[in-house]
């Protein structure tokens, strides 16, 4: 009976199994589609959909396959500068948001004083503010301070997100106890080395996942750059690439290169942080 | 709190010499620069957007007051009630096609005794990593006539099919749904996902024991439960859908064909970054933030009615 | 503690991501900080197209090696045209870095000129070009996109005469003979054969002329050729006329409806050139800079193809165009204007650039006296040994004036517009005779003017400053 009960479990199963790995081929498809448009010459690219077909391992003409393309990319067109400015750009506002996001949350779960609830109803009130409305006035500011064609004027409007502030305050509130602070402040600790040596450590899967969405958040960032960088030299990947296409719209393997060493470091960071990610990313909304 | 009663309490020596309070100057300290870019790149800037949307503008330094003028223009200018039709398609087609999708993943990778399902959560999640501007360029070739891997594909298995089949001049928005389904549908089946793993185990088997069937079990068990993160997913999908922009201007180089790609963003762009207006931007921005706002406030109260009821 | 258990503690603190992140951040800023200060002291000139870039270097190079100091040399970059024009006007409107001589193209251009007249990014080169007696010496239709309110802000590079170029390797096999043809009805009717559905797919093998609705480039094209337009010489918006209307219903029932005769084969794409050297499409609205980029693009297209002038619309009518259009302007913030000048002179008007132009880039220029060098009247291989220069150069004179507003594009996508909804509707009614169209084309014009016009009016700055006649 039991024996029939895990055979039927499985017979269940089995269209499960089959749904799931029809929506999987469905979501790989474009990235196969890309990485192997990204090895081919232009006229494969419109000779064969995938990989071009010929009489070596797996009916693979694999001798067609060419890594001209990224050649090109890095040596005539100098991606590399841009891939530079993007890892730049979005490493430094990741960490930066994320330390002074959690400073800011630590404040806001674990301090009593005096404006603590209005600082919440800010913080709260600004995730509601659309970054479009942001645009026109900010970029006027930015012109005000003179901050325009600059790293900065990236990096600066972004170090402290109100959502990473609300983030970090719901995520902190529950792992970090009260008495585990007071004790360290018994023992002479300084506030910073409690922040540093207690509270840090706690929350480490919120600062996995908030390195990863604000790193996601900057290297995928367009309008950004778009508006406030001028100079070329300083130009991330989003920006570099879709010009690339203006000038050489008709090299589909240029760009499918460019699209893959666009978004091949940030699935590799993903591999690397995925559990934390995933687990940080609900908890705003499943506790919230 | 602690304070008068170091001051008062000769009771209890010992405990006041050893209790450190919380020195009042740390909070603020750990909030400065939240306060700071705050004040600096947000409040600022809203109050500087009222004034501009009263403005035109050519780039930021030739200004002109013009009152309510930008809004009355902007309010019967068929052109945005245009990108506003398209952003609105477009956020319905988030809602109904690409949500759906996303509660189906998931109820399938929930099934208890799965196996694969990182490797598969894994698939399902990686599109949504790739950001809009790439996925505007992959799409762009996907999407192409008659060189594209969609139209040359739907041609080999359905000769009938149209290999010129104008995506990206005439069905613009369901190319774009299309798209936005790739990218999303991963996304927010993690959030359903993690809901769903909030649906006591137990319930279900004792109403499976009781006989009853998988759609009755997941009306009155599991949608409860997950109603109010479907209802967040729902508020985060729309307002996302409604600041469209990269995905239809990398997708056709600019609002394409007839406006058939234009939208609200779009809009604002087109005037405040091309045009040089930035006063009629904001004019756009506000309108813009309005409907969100709302939009934020009507999820706040149909979860609070659901709480009470 | 011992040291190294010490330093796990320390590292252990938090996710390994912040290590990670730490030192690609450190990274990149090194090689960052290590770039050399690229900013030269000399001069820099800004350009968008590909081609031209072959041609300028040897004479940047000998300008170079002329000049005694590092001041006056020149640097050129090049840029995609939506970036060109999008760092330009941000340079107009807030001041950051902009090149001291610009290339820029017609559509671009024209977005400088939307604020107020003291606001153009531009040196006025009005009264220059008078004092140096440059008016006559160019083709005067060349100037009018870099004119506004009457003030010329560029010198112009260009005159880009539209010709017909067609697949003659096709046209002959299927015995056609084009020479007597006058008019694009004629025109047609003699192609008919070749839209033949050889290999039974249900739709033809070949469509008869690269157009589509959605080419606002192109429609405008075949409106100038007709006598219509968008604007008048006052820069009135004048896109309720007759003439438009006619225009507009014919082409909608050229690429909808049961008599289809032209494809969408996108310049500058790989589908649209992938169609043309099918032979999908056999004739092609041909600019002269389009014959430079079919050339490097779809060099096996070599020998095939003809040129012939462009059908007229009546018999006795226009037999050419005019599409596209760059213009060299020199930007208030240079530092130095004389030698931006001289520059400006040294690439537009040196007959002997004007040549290698031609030869890179089919090119023609608007300097009259250029046009009897013989490099024009070189037969072109490209061409089945046609002179292409000569050609182009023949219908120069008849090119029409396209007045410049900075309302310029909004107005083409209005009207734009106007011939999406006609051309829909033909293919839903299966309209094939333009007659029935053109009442719906006349009033969706008339509401097409209306908005236009609102726009303008709209716009404070135009107000404050009237046309200067």
């Amino acid at each position: 009976m039991s024996l029939t009960n895990a055979q039927r479990q499985k017979l269940l199963l089995f269209p499960v199994y089959v749904a799931l790995t029809a929506a999987g081929i469905f979501t790989l498809i474009p990235f196969a589609w890309l990485v192997c448009a990204a090895f081919k010459t232009n006229a494969d690219i419109f000779a064969f959909n995938f990989l071009p077909l010929g009489d070596g391992f797996l009916g693979v003409d694999w001798g067609r396959l060419t890594l001209l393309n990224f050649f090109r990319l890095f040596r005539e067109l100098g991606i590399g500068v841009a891939l530079t400015n993007s890892i730049f750009l979005a490493a430094t506002s990741a960490l930066l948001a994320t330390f002074c996001c959690s400073l800011a949350g630590y404040a806001l779960a674990k301090f009593r004083f005096a404006g603590r609830g209005l600082v919440m109803s800010l913080v709260l009130a600004a995730l509601v503010v659309p970054g479009s409305l942001l645009l026109a006035p900010g970029y006027k500011l930015l012109y005000d301070l003179g901050l325009l064609n600059s790293f900065a004027g990236l990096i600066l409007p972004g170090l402290t997100p109100a959502f990473g502030v609300f983030l970090f305050r719901q995520a902190m509130v529950n792992a970090v106890p009260a008495t585990l602070i007071e004790s360290a402040r018994i023992d002479g600790a300084g506030e910073f080395r409690i922040y540093f040596t207690i509270v840090l450590p706690l929350v480490r899967p919120m600062i996995g996942a908030y390195l990863m969405i604000t790193f996601l958040g900057t290297w995928n960032n367009f309008i950004g750059p778009q508006i406030v960088l001028q100079d070329p030299q300083s130009f991330p990947l989003s920006v570099a690439i879709n010009q690339l296409r203006g000038l050489y719209g008709t090299d589909y393997g240029l760009i499918m290169s460019g699209t893959l060493v666009s978004i091949a470091p940030v699935l590799a960071l993903f591999l690397l942080l995925q559990k934390e990610f995933i687990a940080g990313l609900t908890s705003g909304a499943v506790k919230g | 709190m602690s304070a008068p009663a170091s001051a008062s309490a000769p009771a209890a020596p010992l405990a006041v010499r050893r209790y450190r309070a919380e020195p009042a100057w740390v909070p603020w300290v750990f909030l400065a620069p939240f306060l700071l870019t705050f004040g600096v790149f947000l409040i600022w800037p809203l109050v500087q957007s009222v004034v501009l949307a009263c403005q035109q503008t050519f780039g930021p330094k030739s200004t002109a007051w013009v009152g309510f003028a930008n809004f009355s223009f902007l309010l019967h200018d068929p052109l945005f009630w245009k990108a506003v039709r398209n952003t609105a398609l477009f956020a319905a087609g988030s809602v109904f096609l690409q949500l759906p999708v996303s509660l189906g993943l998931a109820l399938l990778l929930n099934r208890p005794g799965l196996r694969g399902r990182t490797i598969f959560r894994l698939i399902f999640f990686a599109p949504s990593l790739v950001g809009l501007v790439f996925v505007g360029l992959l799409f762009s070739l996907i999407f192409a006539p008659r060189t594209g891997l969609v139209n040359t594909v739907l041609n080999d298995f359905f000769p009938a099919f149209d290999p010129e089949f104008p995506w990206l001049q005439v069905y613009v928005m369901p190319a774009l749904i299309l798209a936005a389904l790739w990218l999303y549908a991963g996304f927010n089946m993690v959030y359903f996902l993690a809901a769903l793993q909030g649906v006591p185990e137990e319930l279900m088997e004792a109403a499976a024991l009781d006989g009853a069937g998988a759609w009755h079990r997941f009306r009155h068990i599991v949608l409860p439960e997950i109603l109010p993160v479907g209802t967040f997913v729902v508020l985060m999908s729309l307002l996302g859908s409604l600041q469209l922009f990269e995905l239809p201007y990398i997708l056709l180089n600019g609002p394409g064909a007839d406006n058939r790609g234009l939208t609200i963003v779009m809009y604002l762009y087109d005037n405040g970054f091309v045009t040089g207006d930035l006063g009629y931007a904001s004019a756009v921005g506000w309108v813009l933030a309005l409907v969100m706002g709302s939009f934020a406030f009507a999820q706040r109260w149909f979860n609070k009615r659901q709480e009470e009821s | 503690m011992s040291a190294p258990s010490r330093l796990r503690a320390f590292f252990a603190v938090t996710t390994p991501a912040v290590w990670v992140l730490l030192a690609l951040a450190l990274g990149a800023a090194g090689l960052i900080a290590a770039r050399p200060g690229a900013r030269s002291t000399g001069m820099s000139h800004w350009l968008f197209a590909k081609g031209h870039v072959a041609v300028y270097t040897p004479v940047f190079a000998k300008w170079n090696a002329e000049q005694p100091t590092e001041a006056t040399r020149i640097e050129s970059l090049l840029i995609d045209g939506p970036a060109l024009e999008r760092r330009m006007l941000s340079a107009f409107m807030s001041g950051t870095p902009v090149a001291d001589i610009v290339e820029t193209e017609r559509s671009m251009a024209c977005r400088a000129f939307t604020g107020p007249l003291e606001d153009v990014g531009f040196v006025d080169l009005t009264d220059l070009l008078k004092a140096e007696g440059l008016m006559d010496k160019i083709n005067a239709p060349s100037f009018a996109p870099w004119t506004s309110r009457g003030r010329i802000f560029g010198l112009p590079h260009d005159v880009h005469p539209v010709m017909l170029a067609y697949r003659a390797d096709l046209v002959e096999a299927a015995g056609i003979d084009l020479s007597k043809v006058e008019t694009w009805a004629e025109f047609f009717q003699a192609m008919r054969p070749l839209m033949a559905d050889g290999d039974g797919d249900g739709r033809p093998d070949r469509y008869l002329l690269n157009f589509w609705p959605n080419n606002r480039d192109l429609m405008e094209l075949l409106l100038l050729q007709a006598g219509g337009g968008l604007f008048d010489a006052d820069e009135r918006v004048a896109i309720a006329t007759e003439r438009n209307a006619f225009v507009l219903a014919n082409l909608a029932t050229w690429c909808a409806g049961p008599g289809r005769v032209t494809v969408d084969a996108p310049d500058f794409t790989a589908a649209g050139n992938t169609l043309r050297l099918r032979g999908v499409v056999v004739a092609a609205l041909m600019p002269d800079w389009l014959a430079g980029i079919w050339k490097l693009d779809m060099p096996d297209l070599g020998g095939k193809l003809r040129l012939m002038p462009l059908p007229a619309w009546e018999k006795g009518g226009r037999r050419t165009s005019v599409v596209g259009g760059t213009m060299l302007g020199i930007t208030k913030a240079s530092k130095d204007f004389e030698t931006a000048w001289a520059l400006a002179k040294r690439l537009y008007l040196d007959p002997e650039v004007h040549a290698a132009f031609f030869k890179r880039t089919t090119i023609i220029p608007p300097f009259k006296s250029s046009w009897e060098h013989p490099a024009f009247a070189a037969p072109d291989p490209f061409f089945g040994g046609q002179p292409s220069g000569t050609l182009f150069i023949s219908q120069a004179a008849d090119v029409p004036m396209r007045p410049a507003s900075p309302y310029n594009l909004p107005a083409l996508a209005r009207v734009n517009e106007v011939l999406i909804a006609l051309a829909e509707r033909a293919a839903r009614e299966g309209i094939s005779d333009p007659e029935v169209l053109l009442p719906d084309a006349r009033a969706r014009l008339a509401g097409a003017q209306q908005r236009v016009e609102k726009m303008i009016s709209r716009n404070v700055f135009l107000r404050e400053t009237p046309p200067a006649r």
